[in-house]
């Protein structure tokens, strides 16, 4: 029995029970780990400015001068926005925070509407990824977590 | 069409799939003439990246023929004939401009998975994982380039199908770590690995006018492929303390610049060896860094440490304090290609970058598992298998 086959026996016992704990671990959401705020309370968490930085000119981004952009413009009068030259040439910082204090999904909203308002101002247009080629899916659920993980991509991650 | 599907840990095969269509005004469709494994595949096939789904279409180091324009592209027609950089990337956000393609703002549209592992998003890559945006990969008929105009490039008529093909990732990947690690005439380069992506790194370092180049692996076939084809000096490390040889050949300095092109599963001996196997195996560490680890232990005081091999997590037992004491200058990337591949085909034209030796093994699409449990295994002295679709 070469070194592999030892190392895969030892893993198939011990890391039988250990890796379905893991995994289990790893589907457990650490409070603030992969978010905006690690240690805020969460009331003041919710009320951080989210924000982007679009390479292009302030005037183009202002809301005052061309309206905003729609995917924030759909957000209306519960959100305010901010616009701030970038330092170093790097364009124009755009945030946006709730009026009052919002939900996990009214947070993922404004993320995805930040995001979608960046690809308009820079690219045009926002890339899309579906409907993809894909062959058999099986029903299983890590496929259905991961599925569910990149559906709630755009609106997750730490604006 | 036909499509080489991952089908969970270690299962890869063929099926049939929807054609792919244009989504955005700036996408081509290509009909792929060649597309080939690549080391990191190794890593989502074996799930040391979990974030793929049964079903989906891997690969991303490819070529083909245009076959469908959306309306927003301007440079690109049907029937151009194109090599394609694996990562994504707009070609309008700061860090385009900057030329870090693959750190690409618009490129992913899954940021959130990979901002809440590494706190910020790269960019969108073929066929490697929703990670990293979810995108068809290219082992497949045809394929959706998004950004055509930003990611694809006319190959030049005398730059064959075969040599075009490393263009896509390989060479371009390598000869990021060699110019991004700053190497300048004169200089002594070790490169750790000689894949694909190695050999081409040790290639870039002497058209960049490194003085010596050395390339280190343990497997008699790839060492041989670097003296015949890149011309640079091997060391075999199964039989050789690198090290020490090291410092023998650079009078006791050490490489001015250490190139790592191994990844997250890299083979050492001895007792690290064990170690990092354990440890992974065990899912307590997700990487084996143990080629990293020698790359800054044997880099000279001052020097430059680049990482192209790609990881996944934290690593275990890193040596940060030799690269801090020494003053590495310490980098890693994925490949921004889009700022290399013109450079590359001209040198391509110019016979200077052949790569044909890398495809060792060349079989159609539908032979793909065979293909991968070659490039796996390494049996039959396998650097690339490349499909025909």
């Amino acid at each position: 029995m070469d070194l592999t086959q030892v190392i895969g026996r030892a893993s198939g016992l011990a890391g039988g029970a250990g890796a379905a704990l893991l995994q289990r671990l790893q589907h457990v959401r650490l409070p603030g780990a992969g978010q905006a705020s690690a240690t805020d309370d969460p009331e003041r968490a919710a009320r951080r400015w989210r924000a982007v930085t679009v390479l292009r000119d302030p005037a183009d981004v202002d809301p005052a001068a061309g309206g905003l952009p729609a995917p924030l413009a759909a957000l209306g009068d519960r959100i305010e926005v901010r616009v701030t030259p970038a330092p170093g040439d790097r364009g124009t910082e755009l945030a946006a925070r709730y009026r009052h204090t919002p939900g996990p999904d009214e947070i993922g909203d404004l993320r995805a509407a930040l995001r979608e308002a960046k690809a308009l101002l820079e690219v045009g247009e926002v890339l899309r990824v579906d409907p993809q080629p894909h062959g058999r899916r099986a029903a299983t659920p890590q496929g259905a977590a991961l599925e569910g993980a990149a559906q709630a991509a755009p609106r997750e991650g730490v604006l | 069409m036909r499509a080489v599907t991952w089908q969970g840990v270690n299962e890869v095969g063929v099926e049939t799939v929807p054609d792919p269509t244009i989504l955005n005004d700036r996408d081509v469709v290509l009909k792929v003439t060649r597309t080939t494994t690549c080391g990191s595949d190794l890593h989502l096939i074996g799930g040391y990246i979990p974030a793929m789904r049964t079903g989906d279409v891997i690969g991303h180091e490819f070529m083909g023929e245009v076959v469908e324009v959306g309306p927003g592209v301007r440079d690109r027609r049907v029937g151009d004939r194109v090599v394609v950089n694996s990562f994504i990337a707009c070609g309008t956000c700061w860090y385009c401009r900057q030329e870090l393609y693959s750190l690409c703002d618009n490129g992913n549209p899954n940021p959130g998975i990979t901002e809440g592992l590494w706190g910020q998003s790269p960019g969108g890559c073929f066929g490697y994982s929703h990670a990293v945006g979810g995108f068809a990969g290219s082992h497949a008929e045809y394929v959706r380039v998004p950004y055509a105009d930003v990611g694809t490039f006319v190959v030049p008529e005398e730059v064959s199908d075969d040599r075009a093909l490393f263009a896509s990732d390989a060479v371009s990947t390598g000869w990021m770590g060699a110019d991004l690690a700053g190497t300048k005439p004169g200089d002594t380069v070790a490169v750790w690995g000689a894949g694909g992506v190695g050999q081409m790194a040790a290639r870039a370092a002497m058209l960049l006018g490194a003085e010596q180049v050395v390339v280190i692996d343990r497997l008699p076939e790839r060492l041989e492929q670097v003296r015949r084809h890149v011309g640079a000096e091997v060391v075999d490390y199964s039989t050789t303390d690198v090290m020490a040889e090291l410092r023998e050949r650079t009078g006791g300095r050490g490489p001015d610049v250490c190139i790592e092109a191994v990844g997250m599963e890299a083979h050492s001996t001895g007792v690290q060896g064990v170690y990092d196997q354990v440890k992974q195996q065990l899912r307590l560490q997700t990487d084996r860094p143990s080629a990293v680890r020698e790359a800054i232990m044997a880099c000279r005081k001052g020097g430059s440490v680049f990482v192209l091999g790609v990881f996944a997590g934290p690593v275990d037992k890193f040596p940060l304090g030799a690269a801090m004491n020494k003053g590495l200058t310490l980098r890693g990337a994925q490949v921004h290609g889009q700022r290399y591949t013109p450079r590359i085909l001209e040198h391509m034209a110019r016979g200077e970058l052949t790569t044909e030796h890398l495809a060792t093994h060349v079989m159609p699409l539908e032979d793909a598992a065979r293909g991968y449990e070659l490039f796996k295994s390494k049996e039959d002295g396998c650097v690339r298998a490349v499909f025909l679709p």
